[in-house]
């Protein structure tokens, strides 16, 4: 597929999405597609680490908590108005992502995914026990929400930062930044032989991507109105890793298509129970054996058969 | 003319041409659970929503809820929530926007239920709050939204009273303190042993997947205390109970952990139990229980091939409260007059748990009911019901109001 | 104060043995095939809860159940091997670690499905106490701790002594000679989980006689296991004993001495103080 015809793609899915709130009669659809838009915001910061640079980080939703519990709080002590906070909330989870990357990126493989899951536990139970600034387990409500609870206008609000931050992702993706992370996965060692300090790139990808989740993290409680850290456990943590698999890693499209998924497809399962643990691990060992490019990927494979086709033809 | 008139003036219309025709017509009404039907929460979720469906068939069987000349017979979505407050939030949006229910149940843990808490208020629905005991749940003063199970630093008060009477003044924690309710309860516990001259002299914690509390139980066997204090999940708080006798710690033990026998003796010997104290509300016990706690009992074992859950009638209680303030309101569909009715019932006959009114009603102004506190002991194998805690409903509900 | 560091120390030990064996597990898959097996846990609970099964339903005595739970252990860690690993084996590391994420959904369902959400312990009938001083050891907790010791050296004979274990060093240390020297490659992986598996379930009877066997539970030793490799480097077979070991002490002392809600904090605090400071672990070889 050309360029323009790519950016044709991508204005009709996004002309699609704005209708949403015309044709969606049954709120609850909404209320889905808003979580599934926050979470293309987070599904897009962790393509960026482990999509492009190869690395599985098991910390996306302890940064997204970090991220709402600094919109919430900071609203909450200092009046900051909430686009002042959701402002705040990236650049404040991007110095807890500077601390805790400095010592994850001293391993590499599967250490550096069981490292970012101990600061995930270590996250939530200081939500847990910090009481007097978190109000523990118990959680925060009422957590101011904009233009009086609109949930269409929200619905604009998330649709436009989830598209600003696909583009943003894009473009990191495009740029000279992007081919390095991408040869770091290829070859880690063959980046550092040509004299290119890896780490620093590493730690690039692994601080933006915290700054997408603390963002989807603002975004989530400004939402929801309510906030506790069993919200923010590894679980979701696991659900990221799941949508940018899903979708495609490496592909800008896929954590989109990937993030649609993880939120509609367990509501499609509420009737399975207990079978949806089942389901949901079979679904991503079967992916992962049999379609490791994602959807996208099979998609890509399928039209660039189907155009050889029809040049032959 | 207000919409809500025009709507009593329609219902009241119907109801004249169906009386006249004689004719009782046959009608369904669509209620949802969310509760924790998979995860940790399940122990408690779980029976909830079985106690839920159980009351339905009963009623149902009796002819269903009247209004008017219309037989509603009930009908029951349960969906589960894990627990989770974003699972939970989608579950009742999905029983609101989708499935156009009106009435929800269930909800036995704190975390979910205040997520949906946080915007039922907005909502044309009636929310009915079983086992999760989170304060701040009945303190925000929802319209639409009630809870059946009274908030555990009610129950703390009455057990701090008993402990301090005992004569205790070294006291140690050991609990699942980061869990809101149980801090209250802890908290409420302290205030009333402080009034003799008590104080509590270490507060250690447990998680929920804890199993060896030797570390914490050491700690405390250090400071010599006269009795410890065990609130938590009863999964976690058995084992408190036998690796404090493991490592000879011959004192008093007090709990506040609502565990069945059955679950106590998976994990410790009557013997390791004999003399354990649990200050709770008087849930079910077959010991303590009413002619009618013992039906439920009796119903839900042979139902569900299992015993029911100590909390579970909390569940179950909500369907005959709802259907008692359909009845008393004369609508389905309004639920503003519907929740209305609610705080103003008396309690209904057919309950299980034995609640205490305040000023005739079930519930008071925050929504909040109450029910007795019991002192029960560990006596041979079984708990033994050993006395009422005094406990005052209405100074609490006043207190409750000055919450928010 | 002395009594109370000793009750701490043998309080942390029975724990600390179940890290190590859940370690020696992890250990022997990466170290082999480079696979981190994060379903370990829940594979291992589930050897508990069939052994629970056993006991209870079917009436077997304890020492009759533990064989027949190793043997099905096995088998299930074969099965893991052949038909989820192998077929990532010469991927990108990531798919066999989300394999791995998948498998620990799947088996924690299977477990769900299969023994309920109640929480079960497998009844063995030892309530004795022996107390030395002041200090206190449970019969259970003790053979606890000595079934641990006997697992761990004969782990070690059969790695430093027999035919099959040398191999399997051979080809964690270098593949290509390994298959020079003439080493069935082919055979080891099998070997491996079998092996790894076989320790597992080992720990998971231990945890759920001891203590209890839960939904997530098993999540929750998997992790602490890993602490454990990163804590006594990676692959190293004497880093996992002294890692397992050290870990369990320090949780107890840390509970006992700082404080019981921040356990877990200081745990992982710990693991990564000795990244930033040895990012090869207390005994790994310096790459």
């Amino acid at each position: 597929m050309n360029r323009s015809l790519q950016s044709l793609a991508w204005l009709l899915v996004f002309a699609a999405l704005a209708m949403l709130p015309q044709v969606l009669t049954v709120k609850y659809y909404l209320h889905l597609s808003i979580l599934a838009l926050i979470w293309v915001i987070m599904a897009q910061g962790q393509n960026l680490i482990q999509g492009y640079t190869g690395y599985v980080s098991i910390v996306g939703a302890g940064f997204m908590g970090i991220g709402a519990y600094s919109s919430t709080l900071i609203g909450m002590h200092f009046q900051w108005p909430i686009w002042a906070t959701m402002a705040a909330a990236p650049l404040v989870t991007a110095l807890f992502a500077l601390a805790t990357g400095y010592p994850s990126l001293r391993v590499k493989g599967h250490y550096f995914a069981i490292v970012t899951l101990a600061f995930n536990l270590i996250i939530v139970i200081v939500l847990v026990n910090y009481k007097e600034l978190t109000n523990g387990e118990t959680g925060i409500s009422n957590i101011p929400k904009p233009w009086g609870g609109s949930r269409d206008a929200y619905f604009y609000l998330v649709l436009m930062l989830a598209a600003a931050m696909t583009a943003l992702a894009a473009l990191i993706a495009r740029s000279r930044v992007g081919e390095i992370l991408l040869a770091i996965r290829q070859n880690e060692d063959l980046v550092g032989s040509i004299g290119i300090a890896a780490w620093k790139y590493k730690l690039f990808a692994f601080v933006i991507s915290a700054m997408y989740a603390g963002l989807a993290g603002a975004l989530y409680a400004h939402f929801q109105s309510f906030i506790n850290p069993e919200i923010f456990g590894v679980a979701q943590s696991l659900d990221a890793i799941l949508a940018v698999i899903l979708g495609g890693s490496g592909t800008i499209a896929g954590p989109v298509i990937g993030a649609f998924l993880v939120v509609f497809l367990p509501e499609m399962l509420r009737f399975a129970d207990s079978f949806r643990l089942i389901l949901y691990g079979l679904i991503l060992v079967l992916a992962t054996i049999f379609m490791p490019i994602g959807i996208v990927g099979v998609c890509k494979a399928l039209i660039g058969r189907f155009s050889r086709k029809e040049a032959a033809s | 003319m207000s919409s809500r008139t025009i709507t009593g003036a329609v219902a009241a219309l119907t109801i004249a041409l169906t009386a006249s025709s004689g004719f009782a017509a046959e009608k369904k009404l669509t209620i949802g659970v969310a509760d924790a039907l998979t995860g940790g929460g399940a122990v408690y979720g779980l029976p909830q929503a079985n106690a839920v469906k159980m009351a339905a068939d009963e009623i149902n069987a009796a002819g269903g809820i009247k209004v008017g000349s219309d037989n509603y017979k009930i009908d029951v979505i349960a969906y589960d929530d894990k627990a989770n407050p974003t699972e939970a939030t989608n579950a009742v949006r999905k029983l609101i926007d989708r499935d156009g229910v009106k009435y929800i149940l269930g909800f036995c843990c704190s975390g979910s239920t205040s997520a949906v808490a946080s915007f039922i208020g907005n909502e044309k629905a009636v929310m009915l709050v079983g086992n999760a005991a989170e304060r701040s749940i009945t303190t925000k003063k929802i319209p639409n939204l009630v809870r059946t199970r009274p908030p555990a630093d009610y129950t703390g008060q009455a057990a701090g009273t008993f402990i301090a009477r005992k004569g205790h003044k070294r006291i140690a924690v050991l609990g699942a303190l980061d869990v809101g309710f149980y801090a209250q309860y802890v908290d409420a516990v302290e205030r009333e042993v402080k009034k003799t001259g008590g104080e509590i002299i270490a507060r250690e914690v447990f998680s929920l997947r804890d199993r060896d509390m030797t570390p914490q139980l050491t700690k405390i066997r250090g400071l010599n205390p006269d009795a410890i204090l065990v609130v938590g999940y009863v999964e976690p708080a058995a084992f408190v109970y036998r690796q404090a006798v493991e490592l000879g710690m011959n004192i008093p033990r007090y709990g506040f952990t609502s565990g069945s026998e059955e679950q106590f003796l998976r994990v410790t010997t009557s013997e390791q139990m004999e003399g354990v104290w649990d200050l709770r509300p008087t849930e079910l016990t077959l010991l303590s229980a009413t002619k009618n706690g013992i039906a439920y009992h009796a119903n839900y074992t042979k139902k569900y091939n299992a015993s029911p859950s100590p909390s579970s009638p909390y569940a179950y209680d909500q369907l005959y409260v709802l259907k008692a303030a359909i009845e008393a309101a004369g609508t389905v569909d309004d639920t503003v007059v519907v929740a209305k009715a609610i705080r103003g019932l008396p309690v209904p006959p057919q309950v299980v748990m034995q609640y205490q009114p305040v000023d005739g009603k079930m519930f008071d102004v925050n929504g909040q009911a109450y029910t007795s506190n019991g002192a029960f002991q560990w006596q041979k194998g079984k708990w033994v019901f050993v006395e009422d805690l005094p406990s005052d409903s209405k100074a609490y509900s006043q207190f409750l109001s000055t919450l928010n | 104060m002395l009594i109370e560091i000793l009750q701490q120390t043998i309080n942390g030990l029975a724990i600390g043995g179940v890290y190590v064996l859940i370690a020696l597990g992890l250990t022997t898959v990466f170290g082999i095939l480079g696979i981190a097996h994060f379903a370990h846990g829940s594979i291992s609970m589930f050897g508990g809860y069939l052994t629970f099964f056993l006991v209870t339903s079917q009436g077997l005595p304890v020492l009759a159940a533990i064989p027949v739970a190793l043997a099905t252990g096995i088998l299930l860690g074969l099965l893991v091997e052949m038909l989820a690993y192998r077929p990532v084996r010469h991927a990108n590391h990531i798919n066999a670690f989300i394999v791995a994420l998948g498998l620990t959904m799947m088996v924690e369902g299977i477990n769900l499905q299969l023994f309920g959400h109640e929480q079960v312990v497998i009844p063995t009938g030892l309530s004795r106490v022996f107390r030395f001083g002041g200090i206190t050891v449970p019969e259970l907790r003790l053979y606890v701790i000595i079934a641990a010791i006997v697992l761990v050296v004969a782990m070690m004979v059969f790695v430093e002594r027999t035919k099959t274990g040398q191999a399997i060093r051979a080809v964690a240390e270098n593949r290509d000679a390994a298959i020079l020297m003439g080493v069935n490659v082919k055979s080891i992986p099998l070997i491996v989980f079998g092996i790894s598996t076989a320790l597992g379930v080992a720990a998971g009877i231990m945890v759920g006689a001891l203590f209890a066997i839960a939904p997530g539970i098993g999540e929750g030793f998997v992790v602490k296991g890993f602490a454990v490799l990163i804590l006594g480097g990676l692959g190293s077979f004497p880093g996992a004993i002294l890692g397992g070991t050290v870990l369990g002490i320090t949780e107890s002392i840390a509970a006992g001495f700082i404080s019981s809600a921040y356990k877990d904090v200081i745990a992982f605090v710990v693991m990564i103080l000795v990244l930033l400071i040895r990012p090869q672990g207390l005994l790994g070889r310096t790459p």
